[in-house]
């Protein structure tokens, strides 16, 4: 019988928001946008069949051009040998039928300093050089490097790290993950602030235009802010797993075939790698949930206490503090996540959702902190919705000034 | 629990402050079952906020409010009927879904809240605008759409704030055939409105307040019967100067002639005795059995206000 109401107004706000334009286009936006991201370099890949990228390759060494030619196969360019020592009109003659963009000339100096000349029709755009540049380099510094009998692939890939854990064997044996950990816990950030924000709006809405009255004579106003918030975050769940899926698609189907048509984009291999799995995402889903519970109820107590959206503007300054801090705090926590700042910090409940996962994503977060975390921003939702409810109680029905601290309080024990 | 015989609503010797300043004073009243009550005041007089305790909205700083026997913040809030004054609707809503999800927060199942929606749409001439946006609807149409959201659940009390303001007399009348029908199956309904001569038309009991205070109330019929030699129907040839004398509160033209309202135990006599020293030509001088307006300003002390022109105290 009570939870029939509450029922209704959960069904009520996911329909009527799930059915809105703005929600079909903020869905489908996000996932367009992400399909531009793989498309549009296939679509510029496909357009370096271009002159520009069409070279020849005077080797007066002798040994470079058989590491220099499959690295610039790779990045997407055309190479042809050209025999060394020859008179360079003819080549010159190649590049004025426009047959080739150009050619370069490798010599001891190259394999000395890394320094080449290309002789071309066309100024090169900046990527071309940059790339061209690279792969001389680099052939020349493998060439050196082998000479002197060393592992080139090995010592030219930055070496590695290895690391033995002496102590602490819960922690997660997974690398540190900088940027599943940055760009989760700012995509936590935006999600959590967006739907809590939208949570004020409703709230703010129904407030003005009086509706409330006729609701709260119906059911009590702490159902309604129930009802509101879970609908709100269904409407958040179905919104994310419509993101999260095209994610995925295009992630494993999507990334491999597109490699396949370009394999100079290899390096696309590495983002594939870096997803994070099924356990991780639900831990993800997990720290959004909370979050938004948490910052939903006070979203909603904001809503309630003021008239007009200016008015709510303001008052929510202090809870964005609360969001912006964690971000301001994200790169340091990811780079020394044992510290006891970045853990004492991150079991702070309304700093959980985006450092904690910052931790756990980073690598640096053992198991029984994060079920700490968990079960502190769970205790926490349950306060804030006992507190949150009462000043929604009495500010939904509230018209005039703004209350004040002293009377904000007097509300939660009055009501 | 409940009695059957008990009021629909009491309150007792109810005060409600908003700052330092009273809203409500010392106000008892009672609502019988199966009446139409109406609650009547100028603006500002504290009706609103009365309505808003009565419905469990506001809680009274002093006294106490009883439902059908019971505190309304509980579970009574099925049984109630509530349109308050300022209307709001969720405006990208459609009528219908707007109806039925009302219905539903009061515990109706979501296919009988739709049928007996899309039933009060037809009965008040909506039947068509079902599937429309409510935003789409004209003011006074949202109105009505608002209405059938208030009766939708049959509840056993009405509560009508203001009821028919923003509605064209064709529309006043539909909605007070329906009030009346109500009331003939049943229902009981508070009706606050400033518009007097409607409260007459309709009410078997009301409420007067003015200023906070309770001023006067009881069965209309009643109050008309002791209020009798209140006014007088005056109707005369020539200057109007003899008239005005220390027994008149109040005069006012209707139909060609005065309605004077009288201060409590004046002499009509010496009215009538002024006119002829003055040599007035009278055509007609009667007791008249007193407008609801005429009572109200007898004894709210000139500040009645019918036309809803008058400042919010």
């Amino acid at each position: 019988m009570t939870w029939r109401n509450v029922w209704a107004v959960i069904r009520r706000e996911y329909i009527q928001r799930v059915r809105s334009k703005a929600f079909v286009i903020s869905t489908v936006s996000v996932p367009l946008f992400m399909g531009a991201a793989f498309l549009l370099p296939m679509f510029f890949a496909n357009r370096s069949e271009q002159r520009e990228r069409r070279i020849a390759i005077v080797d007066e060494t002798g040994v470079l051009q058989a590491r220099l030619a499959p690295r610039l196969l790779s990045s997407g360019w055309t190479v042809s040998a050209a025999p060394a020592g020859g008179d360079q009109a003819a080549l010159r003659g190649r590049v004025a039928a426009g047959e080739i963009g150009g050619f370069v000339v490798l010599d001891e100096r190259t394999l000395a300093t890394g320094e080449v000349t290309l002789y071309a029709e066309d100024d090169p755009s900046p990527f071309d050089r940059l790339t061209l540049r690279t792969a001389v380099a680099r052939a020349a510094m493998e060439e050196g490097l082998e000479r002197s009998g060393l592992d080139a692939d090995a010592m030219l890939d930055g070496g590695e790290l290895r690391i033995e854990l002496l102590a602490d064997a819960e922690t997660s044996a997974r690398n540190p993950d900088f940027w599943v950990a940055y760009i989760g816990g700012f995509i936590l950030y935006m999600v959590i602030l967006m739907y809590a924000v939208a949570v004020m709006r409703a709230t703010l809405e129904e407030k003005t235009s009086r509706i409330v009255e006729v609701i709260v004579s119906s059911m009590k106003p702490w159902h309604l802010m129930l009802g509101k918030i879970l609908g709100v975050g269904a409407v958040s769940l179905t919104q994310l797993s419509i993101w999260i899926l095209t994610g995925m698609v295009l992630g494993t189907s999507g990334l491999p075939a597109m490699l396949a048509a370009n394999p100079q984009m290899t390096d696309l291999a590495q983002i594939r790698e870096g997803l994070p799995g099924l356990g991780f995402l639900a831990l993800f889903l997990a720290f959004f949930l909370l979050g938004f519970f948490m910052y939903s109820g006070l979203y909603a107590c904001v809503g309630a206490m003021c008239n007009t959206h200016e008015e709510a503007q303001q008052a929510q300054a202090p809870l964005v503090i609360f969001l912006v801090g964690p971000i301001l705090l994200l790169i340091p926590v990811i780079q020394s996540p044992a510290s006891t700042m970045a853990t004492s910090l991150s079991l702070f409940p309304l700093f959980s959702p985006i450092l904690m996962w910052a931790r756990v994503a980073g690598g640096g977060a053992p198991a029984w902190q994060v079920a700490l975390s968990l079960l502190l921003m769970t205790l926490s939702v349950v306060a804030i919705a006992w507190v949150a409810g009462r000043i929604y109680s009495v500010g939904i029905l509230m018209t005039g000034k703004r209350p004040t601290l002293p009377e904000l309080w007097r509300w939660v024990k009055e009501a | 629990m409940i009695s059957p015989a008990g009021p629909a609503v009491r309150l007792e010797r109810v005060t409600k402050r908003f700052g330092n300043r009273n809203a409500v004073s010392d106000l008892t009243l009672e609502v019988p079952r199966g009446v139409i009550c109406g609650l009547l005041g100028p603006n500002g007089s504290g009706k609103t906020t009365t309505i808003r305790m009565i419905v469990g909205i506001l809680r009274p700083d002093e006294g106490t409010v009883s439902l059908f026997g019971g505190d309304p913040s509980t579970t009574r809030r099925t049984k109630i009927g509530y349109l308050p004054e300022e209307r709001g609707v969720y405006k990208k809503m459609r009528c219908l879904e707007f109806i039925t999800f009302l219905a539903e927060i009061r515990g109706l199942p979501r296919p009988e809240g739709r049928r007996r929606g899309l039933a009060w749409l037809e009965r008040l001439g909506l039947g068509d605008w079902a599937d429309k946006k409510v935003e789409d609807l004209s003011k006074g149409m949202q109105q009505k759409v608002q209405f059938a959201g208030t009766v939708i659940h049959e509840p056993e009390l009405l509560i009508l704030d203001e009821p028919f303001s923003g509605l064209d007399p064709i529309n006043q009348d539909v909605l007070e055939a329906i009030v009346l029908d109500l009331k003939a199956s049943g229902t009981t309904i508070l009706l606050s409105t400033h518009l007097m001569d409607q409260a007459e038309r309709l009410c078997e009991r009301v409420c007067l307040i003015s200023r906070a205070r309770k001023v006067l109330d009881g069965d209309l019929r009643q109050l008309k019967a002791a209020e009798w030699k209140g006014v007088v129907a005056l109707e005369f040839v020539g200057s109007d100067r003899w008239v005005d004398g220390p027994e008149i509160a109040h005069a006012e033209r209707v139909n060609g002639g005065l309605h004077l309202v009288l201060h409590d135990g004046a002499d009509h006599q010496a009215i009538l005795r002024r006119g002829v020293q003055a040599g007035a030509e009278i055509l007609r001088f009667e007791l008249v059995e007193p407008r609801l307006h005429e009572i109200f300003i007898r004894h709210a002390g000139g500040d009645g206000d019918d036309d809803g022109t008058g400042a919010r105290a």
